[in-house]
This record gives C-alpha cells, structure tokens and sequence, in this order.
C-alpha cells in the first residue's frame, strides 16, 4: 500500500517544530525508511446531520459540494483565489457566535455546520434582496438566463416581489474586449473576472472601479480584455453581465444540448463541450479536466466550432475527367479511387501507394485508412501529415506569483502524437511530412498514387506543392476548398470532428475521446464510413468497435459518462 | 415485445344481408333521409357558411362566443408601431408543436436590447392552445378571433413577421389589445 500523505495526521498531533520537520517526515515516509503508521485522518464534519469526509485544508464549501451538498455560492471559484465578498454561502458553524463564510472557512475534524438554519436562510434571504435592488428586470432578453446563478437562487429563497420602490440604478453597458460586452447593471460584484485576469490570465486587464454602490467592473483605458484567455471570463460570470459577444441573442441556453469534445486547435487537447441546438453548433464550453485544461479554454478553442457551419465547407464529390473536374456522385468517387489506386499498384508493383494522414484525424480514422490503403498496397507509404506550430507555447502566468496557470501549446493540431503512435502501431514503411516533402528518399520519390487526407481548419498546403504531391494519381479527402482541392483526381468532401466519434492524443500522451455533435452536411460522407467501404466492412463506422480492434492504449478509452461530463459549474437544486 | 403484448383483432363476421351490400346502402341512405327530414321538420339546421357564421348566431341556437375562441396569432405593436416582442423565445420553448422559429438580432433600437429579426409560426402545425400567448412576457403575442385561414401551399401558411404584424392592423380594432 502506498504510504498515505502525512500532512493530514498534523491536526492530531503536537504541531511539527519546523517546516524541516514536516519535509524531513514526509521524504522519510515516501522514502519507506520509517513506515506510515499513524492513520490518516481525514478530518470529519458534520453538515446538517449528514457526516462529510473533507480533505486536509479544505474549506467548508468544497468539501459540502465534494460531498453532494450544495451550498449557494457567487464569488467562489475553486481555479481563483478566494474573496468571500458575496456573502451567500455563509453557515453557522457551532462554537461561533456568528455567521461563517463557508468558502473561507477550513475544515476541522468534528465541526458541526447548519446550513439550514434560520439564521442561514434568513442571511441567503437578504443578500438575495440587496443584490436584486439594482438588477434590471431584462431575464427575457439577457443570454444568461437559464444558467444564470441569482435567477436560480433567486427563485430558491428570493422574494417574488421587490420592496424597493425607487428607481433602480441604471449603469452603462461597456465593451471591454473583442470577444466580450459588459452590462454593467447586471453585475453583482462577486469580481472572479477581475481575479480571473489577475491570476489566470495574468494581464490584469479588468479591474474594480468606484466603492459603494458606485462600484463598477471596468477596463483601463485603451487596454481593452484581449488576449487568448478572454473568454472565460464570461463562463465565470454567475450572472449575466460579462457576456460572449458572439453568441450574443443566438440562442437560449436551455435550448442546448452538450455534448463532450476535444479541441481541434492545437496540441493541448483541451476538454470542451460542443452545444448543438437542431444539428447546429452554437457555442463552445469549458469541460472540466484537472490533468488538462481545468476550467478554462483558448479563445482559439472557443470559436473554432463556426468551421462545423463554415459556407465553403466542400459538400460535393468530384472525379477529374479529361482533365476538368467533374460532379460525381460519392459512392462512385470512392469506387474510382480504388479502381484508380489499384491500377498504380498493378502498374508500378508494391510501394507505389502512400496515404497522408492527417493530424487532424482521429486515431481510429488514420488505423482504417492505413488499413485501407495497405489492403491496396501492402507496402504501400503511411505519411504522418503537416503539424503547423507557432514556435512558442504561449504560457499564462499568476501576476504576482508568476507560476504558470495556463499553456497554449504552438503546435497548432490535435492529433500530431496519435498519429505517431498509430502508425507505430502498424508497422511498415513510413515518413514523416518533411521526408515526404523534401522527397530525398527512393521510396517517396517513386510513389504513383495517394490518399491524402486534409481536414485542417484553416488552409494547409504550401502554395507550391510538395513534389510527391503534384503528380500521380491523387485521392483528397478534405473540408475546405483549396487549389490543391481543384486539382485533385478524386475529391471526397469529409467530416470534420464534430461530426464524428473518434480519440485524439495531446502532446503530454493522453488518449481523450470525443464524440458526434452534429451529423454531417448534406452529399458529405463520414471519413470513417467511407474507410469502412473501401474495407468492406458491414454496418457503420463505429469507434468504440476500432479501438477495441486498436490494441492495449485505446481499448480503454472511453467517452465521459453524464455524470462525469457535467459543466465545471452546474448549478444543482439545493 | 412479449407475444402478450399483441393484440389480435378479429374482423366482424358479415351477415348474409352484409355479403348483398344493397340492404347496407340502403341503411345508410336511411340514416341520411332522418337528418334531412329533421332540417325540413325544423328540429336540426344547416348553416350556410361562409354566408352564415355561428358567430352570428346566439349561442343556445348553435352559435359560438368568439371572445373565448382562438385563432391566428398576431404580433403586437408598441405605440411607435414597432413589434414588442423582445425575442426571449418563450413562447418557442413552451410551444408544444414546436411551430415557432425565432431569429433574434440586437434591436436597432436605443430602449431595448433584443428584436426578432425572424419570426415565422407554422399555422399549420400549431394547435391552437394559446400557450405562447400566456408565456409571452411581453404581450407581445395573441391569439385572435380570425379562424377562416387559408393558404394554397404549406409554404403560404407559415406566418412570417410581417404578416403576423398585419393581422394586428386588421385586428387591433375589434380586438384591442
């Protein structure tokens, strides 16, 4: 049995002499030398008669939400620093005379909290009131309805009518940012976006201007809210005064169906949520990962869903006749593409083939291709595609502490390691995407014929083709129109990751699922569909069924389930 | 499914006068003739719509109270004759035939935030049961008392904003809001 963390027992014991003390203890446990013998007590309390194990440290909210029971909670946030300004959550805890900010508040083994007392309720009651006294009465056309925590705490212990009887106070609604718009009426103080860009983004952009009830988020002058991180702060706001100005009036929230995703955008694998409304995306959320991402997203991950509904998206099959590309319908273009990279094969012998796999797609698409392709041409050349990188990571740091709290990472797609490993998984002759361009070596400078595969979210080829690229026979399987696109010999309009299931591993190695929001434009055929054709395999694509075929690092793979999935906030029923 | 779930229907047995037909036409014929000699007997009546309406009529007699009845939506006007609904989608999300489809846009108005810049009612799939009307925050929608709606296409009978704005210059006078 692993040693068990130390640090918890201290409660219990005479408090250690130094810090020395506390670390030389610990090395000594982990180490083995002395054996853990004293037991780990987790410090016990007891909410509303119910006993809740808490962690060592932890403060009496957490550890009510960790053990199911909700607490209302405003300015609280467990990826920011705590304020306890809003004064919501507080509980009466036995042995003090008065009221306590749960989120404040540690934990002591044997501390008896009420959360439903009298006094609790009648606090919830006033703060409700008085932070209501100036809200606007605009639920009906504010987008945060529906998700908003003093609408829902409002209608749990506020009052149906408003005994303020004077004009309320009418502040101006501010654009602070590209992405965000302020109403500032709305805003009821709990100041998470200002910690949020103090100690998460680090730009400190926003700030509290005024005090009393002159008190106002703003932005400095000529420093609008503009950096990657930005949009968080409109996931953070409880209520609806910093909202996101592209999903400004589309829809309502309760419309919306999430459904648990990856980011395309680069190499980080951010958890996300898609949220779908009658097969459209309409916006994209944080998912909770605390290996990952925690709580947050890159504004690029945030907007990357509008390729899904993007207007050029290519939605027609095309087969290249006397040199001219003509319609053709999809069914036949896979046929001709086979018929077409069979007669390389029987042309030019084995090794004439090659498939570009994309990084941006799923593993268990890049294994059906390779399959496909290698069924053709059992040698034929699996070439790891274009991974586009900015350089550098972009890294967020605390503004005081300078600790990192966030990193984008520069290489700008998915999927780039999961790639790797799949045709690691395959075996047989491969290249990577610089071998392929540069086209030194014998094997590539005598390809006839190719699978390629696009899916980029943005252009990806160079505007002068990679040799092995320009001639032969050449199959592209892509979302976007390009030259390239216009040339090919076969053009197969294809799914991009909304639109399917499948695994994609970030940079740090971890394999994350994704799955279907939406289903595929009109004359579009899911990429795994059509490798399944190509495979004769009978029914439909189905991930789950590959990666059980994939081997040990994907047969465990496994989409969220609903209860894991749920939103980083959620607001449960008390 | 269990093979006790299955409800096995037997068809009716004919009789010999079933198998002729004619004694069966004639039967039916015989039901005609008694209502038409009830209309002759003054005890029932036909009404002549649309030369005669039931709204007309008094209510013992057959009539209909039209204050209680409802038809085709109409889309309000604020006193500056600009549409009051806000776009909250209300009315959409307690639509039970889903006949309401919504675009909202920012107003281009300084007094509100919010218009619908799309506005469309499928007259045809809705069921009249008044519950965007009762939803609306804004009174922005009503049901009125017009229920002779017609249309040659599927197509003609989806309402869009403007013509649900028309219906309540044609019906603000008799039905004020």
């Amino acid at each position: 049995m692993p040693p068990e963390p130390l640090t918890a027992t201290f409660y219990h014991l005479p408090p250690p002499k130094s810090f020395r003390t506390v670390c030389t203890l610990r090395t000594l446990v982990k180490s083995g030398t002395i054996p853990a013998i004293i037991p780990n007590l987790m410090p016990k309390i007891t909410v509303d008669g119910k006993l809740v194990e808490a962690k060592d440290r932890q403060m009496i909210l957490q550890a009510c939400l960790d053990g199911n029971i909700n607490l209302p909670y405003y300015c609280y946030h467990p990826g920011l620093s705590i304020v306890a300004s809003c004064r919501i959550c507080l509980v009466e805890v036995e042995g003090i005379p008065k009221l306590v900010p749960s989120c404040q508040t540690p934990v002591r083994d044997g501390m008896v909290v009420h959360t439903r007392g009298t006094k609790v309720i009648a606090n919830q009651k006033q703060v409700m009131e008085y932070l209501l006294v100036n809200h606007p009465l605009d639920c009906p056309v504010c987008d945060q309805a529906g998700e908003c925590f003093l609408q829902d705490y409002s209608y749990q212990f506020g009052r149906s009518q408003s005994r303020f009887e004077e004009d309320k106070a009418k502040k101006p609604k501010k654009d602070v940012g590209k992405n965000i718009v302020l109403y500032n009426d709305r805003c009821i103080m709990c100041t998470r976006c200002v910690r949020f860009t103090r100690e998460v983004s680090g730009q400190c952009e926003l700030y509290v201007d005024g005090r009393g009830h002159r008190e106002e988020i703003d932005v400095f002058p000529g420093r609008p809210l503009d950096n990657q991180l930005s949009g968080n702060v409109a996931d953070l706001c409880p209520v609806g005064a910093l909202l996101d100005k592209d999903f400004l009036f589309k829809q309502r929230v309760w419309l919306l169906k999430q459904v648990p995703s990856i980011s395309p955008v680069d190499a980080g694998g951010e958890n996300i949520f898609l949220e779908q409304n009658e097969g459209v995306v309409w916006r994209v959320k944080p998912r909770y990962n605390p290996d990952v991402n925690t709580w947050w997203i890159s504004d690029d991950t945030r907007y990357s869903y509008k390729v899904i509904q993007s207007k050029s998206r290519l939605t027609q099959a095309m087969r290249t006749q006397y040199g001219a590309q003509v319609e053709t319908s999809y069914g036949k273009a896979i046929d001709d593409a086979v018929v077409g990279l069979k007669a390389a094969t029987t042309e030019s012998g084995a090794g004439s083939l090659y498939a570009l796999l994309s990084p941006m797609m799923a593993c268990e698409e890049a294994y059906l291709l390779a399959k496909a392709i290698r069924a053709i041409d059992p040698n034929a050349l699996l070439v790891s595609g274009p991974a586009p990188t900015t350089g550098e990571d972009q890294v967020f740091k605390h503004y005081m502490t300078h600790k990192e709290t966030f990193r984008i990472k520069a290489e700008k797609v998915p999927n780039a390691a999961g790639i790797r490993r799949v045709l690691g998984l395959l075996g047989g002759p491969t290249a990577t995407w610089d071998e392929f361009t540069t086209a030194t070596r014998d094997d590539i400078k005598n390809l006839k014929a190719g699978w390629i595969v696009g899916n980029y979210l943005s252009s990806w080829l160079p505007a002068n083709l990679p040799a092995p690229l320009k001639k032969g026979f050449r199959v592209l399987q892509d979302i976007l129109p390009s030259d390239f696109a216009g040339k090919a010999d076969i053009l197969l309009p294809s799914s991009c990751w909304a639109e399917t299931d499948g695994t994609w591993e970030n940079h740090a190695g971890k394999i994350q699922p994704y799955a279907a929001a939406v289903p595929v434009p009109e004359g579009v055929l899911r990429a795994g569909d059509v490798y399944y054709t190509m495979l004769n395999r009978p029914g439909l694509y189905n991930a789950q069924a590959i990666r059980q075929e994939m081997g040990k690092m994907f047969t465990s793979v496994q989409l969220p389930s609903d209860k894991e999935a749920a939103p980083a906030f959620d607001f449960v029923e008390l | 499914m269990k093979d006790s779930d299955i409800l096995i229907l037997e068809e009716p047995h004919l009789s010999l006068g079933d198998q002729f037909y004619l004694p069966q036409v004639l039967k039916g014929l015989g039901t005609t003739m008694k209502h038409m000699l009830k209309v002759l007997g003054g005890t029932d009546r036909v009404i002549q719509y649309p030369e005669e309406r039931r709204e007309d009529m008094p209510v013992e007699d057959g009539g209909m109270l039209l204050q209680t009845y409802r038809g085709v939506h109409r889309l309000n006007k604020d006193e500056e004759g600009r549409p009051k609904c806000v776009a909250c989608f209300m009315c959409s999300t307690a639509c039970p035939a889903r006949c309401i489809h919504i675009e909202a846009a920012e107003s281009p108005w300084d007094d509100r935030e919010k218009y619908p810049q799309k506005f469309d009612i499928d007259e045809l799939r809705c069921i009249y049961c008044g519950m965007c009307e009762e939803a609306c925050p804004c009174d922005a929608i009503e049901l009125t008392h017009e229920y002779d709606i017609v249309g040659l296409t599927r197509q003609e009978m989806i309402f869009d904003k403007a013509k649900l704005l028309k219906i309540y210059d044609e019906t603000v006078k008799d039905e004020p809001m």
